[in-house]
């Protein structure tokens, strides 16, 4: 064990420090601590390899040679101020999400600022967000534009997509991009995801810039070409707060003495409208425009 | 100190390529000092460095070592050398870590967001996500509920407060009387264990986002001397819900992927058969309505009628 670990760190000295890379015999040879044996030492030098790429040491093998680029390897400059420094120590002790890998991060990113140890114990936490091991991997597959492939959903169904952005909402993570098999976009609940994710090669398709908006829309009724009619939402005490807060920026609301609300809102979705209508049971009435109103109330006279 | 357990090669050398430009940077340290801004005990600071000091480039000499020398005393002195003077790049672990905790203060401090704080967390933000090449990538939407600051300050002031809360299972709005003991946050939603002052003393877990109005009493209340810890799990539904199973039509396809159905079977013309365990008789109704008069429930039989019931108080609002 300690032999390994000396030899795994000379081996990253080794392959930093020699631009035009070494082979595995010409490693052998400078490298102490490899066992007897030619296949005792391959499967040594396997072990190693994988241990520096589980660990995000970037070893390049061509032709051959083996190299760890300096410009691959190495952090470049990020120029943070104190603030920002001190900004990034905040937000992880607010809101703890790695773990070790967060304060290891931390260390890489502001050396130096040695002073500030200890002023994260007084920090409250703000937000714990849902954890997922393959949580880094789809993001990392996402800043690679690479191809991810997993099992989804229930019925396991095999999924590829081209990932775009990974979001957080309502307690749970999405991974929203291109659907392969349906040719369209998708977003796709991380926690739903079954088993690994298997990433194909980087660089393997465009991608598209997304806001969590366009990716999932808060306010669905809005989706559509259609020109937009205006709903007017009578909501009682009890849900007027969240249906207000639901309606977002483009609606207006007359609040009532017995607390409850009217909305008046632009639709472009009768569906999701009607979808959100509904969510609220017997606590909501569409009243104003006849046209949306009647397709509510045909909707739910079709219960029979 | 607790014991831990022994660090595999992996998290040693993710270390060590970590805490060598650091000390390059310091100039030096002590063994104390390290192990506790990297969580190691000292023993294992001891045993990393010693090994470290006998490591470079060939031939091993001198001026190729990494020049780290731990005296007896725990003292650590540090040169510059020809290797590791900057840290290694973020792995995607790492970069994922701190980006989502940034992203996730920006958004519950959105409030505070217009100050130096915030301008200089979304700055710092900015740098690293082109370092990372992951601009646009990740992105956390959080708010924060309206009275988090109140229920958190009733809690550790042991202050009573009266709030109307709204309970999504019953589908009503009721006033009590709480004594707020942990607040805490899973999966992005805050949480309040309290005890209900109204309900003679009951524990109850109240979601603080379903709280619409707070109101201090300026009454105390004694705190326990430990309060309840955050709970392992926060709901099962198999313990409070109903398993249902519903065909639905292809038009309520939708429900699969919304809800964590337990079971999913294909039926004819695109139908599916879904056994999923509800959350009470509300949202059994909310399903229903949303997914429209052909989704039927096959069982059990006695909640059959629950879309239609639903349908009908609701139509009796539009008359």
């Amino acid at each position: 064990m300690e032999d390994r670990f000396e030899r795994v760190t000379n081996l990253v000295t080794f392959l930093l420090s020699r631009a035009q890379g070494a082979t595995f015999a010409e490693i052998l040879e400078e490298l102490p601590g490899y066992p007897e044996g030619e296949d005792a030492r391959r499967r040594a030098f396997e072990r190693d390899k994988r241990v520096l790429r589980d660990e995000g040491v970037p070893l390049v093998e061509d032709d051959g040679r083996y190299r760890i680029p300096p410009e691959e390897y190495y952090l470049p400059d990020l120029d943070l101020t104190e603030e920002e420094q001190v900004a990034l120590r905040l937000a992880v002790a607010a809101v703890p999400v790695g773990g070790e890998p967060a304060g290891l991060a931390l260390h890489k990113l502001t050396l130096g600022s040695a002073g500030s140890l200890g002023l994260e114990e007084s920090v409250p936490v703000v937000a714990a967000l849902d954890e997922r091991p393959v949580l880094p991997v789809l993001f990392d597959a996402a800043q690679q534009r690479a191809l991810v492939r997993f099992r989804y959903g229930e019925g396991g169904e095999v999924r590829e997509v081209e990932p775009s952005l990974l979001f957080f909402r309502d307690g749970n993570w999405y991974v929203s991009g291109h659907d392969r098999a349906r040719g369209a976009p998708r977003n796709f609940r991380v926690d739903r995801i079954d088993g690994d994710v298997t990433v194909f090669e980087a660089g393997g398709f465009e991608r598209r810039t997304l806001t969590t908006e366009q990716a999932m829309p808060r306010q669905p009724w809005l989706l559509g070409e259609a020109e937009p009619e205006i709903a007017v939402v009578e909501v009682d005490a009890v849900l007027a707060a969240k249906a207000v807060s639901d309606a977002g920026a483009r609606a207006t609301v007359e609040s009532r003495a017995d607390g409850s609300v009217v909305i008046t809102m632009p639709v472009t979705n009768r569906d999701a409208f009607r979808s959100w209508v509904l969510g609220m049971l017997d606590h909501a009435t569409v009243v104003g425009d006849d046209a949306l109103r009647a397709y509510v109330v045909d909707w739910l006279r079709s219960f029979g | 100190m607790r014991g831990r357990p022994r660090a595999d090669l992996g998290t040693r050398l993710r270390r060590v390529l970590v805490m060598v430009p650091w000390l390059l940077e310091e100039g030096g340290s002590t063994v104390a000092d390290v192990a506790r801004r990297f969580d190691m005990s000292e023993d294992e600071v001891w045993r990393d460095l010693t090994l470290l000091m006998c490591c470079g480039l060939p031939p091993y000499g001198g001026g190729d070592l990494i020049d780290v020398i731990v005296d007896d005393d725990g003292t650590i002195e540090a040169l510059p050398g020809p290797f590791f003077e900057r840290p290694m790049r973020l792995t995607s672990v790492e970069g994922f870590a701190v980006l989502a905790a940034g992203r996730a203060l920006q958004g519950v401090a959105a409030d505070a967001g217009a100050g130096a704080a915030g301008a200089a967390l979304a700055s710092a933000l900015e740098k690293l996500e082109t370092a990372l090449g992951a601009s646009g990538t990740l992105a956390v939407d959080l708010e924060a509920p309206r009275f988090l600051a109140e229920v958190r300050a009733a809690a550790e002031a042991g202050e009573r407060v009266r709030v109307a809360y709204y309970s999504a299972w019953r589908d009503e709005l009721s006033e009590r009387v709480v004594e707020p003991l942990t607040v805490h946050s899973r999966e992005g939603r805050w949480y309040v264990e309290a005890v209900d002052v109204t309900s003679r003393g009951e524990p109850r877990r109240l979601r603080v986002d379903r709280i619409r109005s707070l109101e201090r009493t300026g009454e105390r209340f004694e705190r326990p001397a430990s309060p309840p810890a955050p709970p392992e799990q926060l709901f099962s539904p198999g313990a409070l819900g109903v398993e249902v199973v519903l065909v639905l039509p292809p038009s309520a396809r939708w429900v699969v992927e919304a809800f964590d159905v337990e079971e999913a079977e294909e039926l004819e013309g695109g139908r599916l058969r879904v056994r999923l365990v509800t959350a009470g008789e509300r949202w059994l109704e909310r399903l229903l309505l949303r997914a429209g008069p052909q989704a039927i429930v096959e069982s059990p039989a006695e909640l059959r009628g629950v879309g239609a019931g639903a349908a009908g108080r609701v139509l009796a609002r539009y008359r």
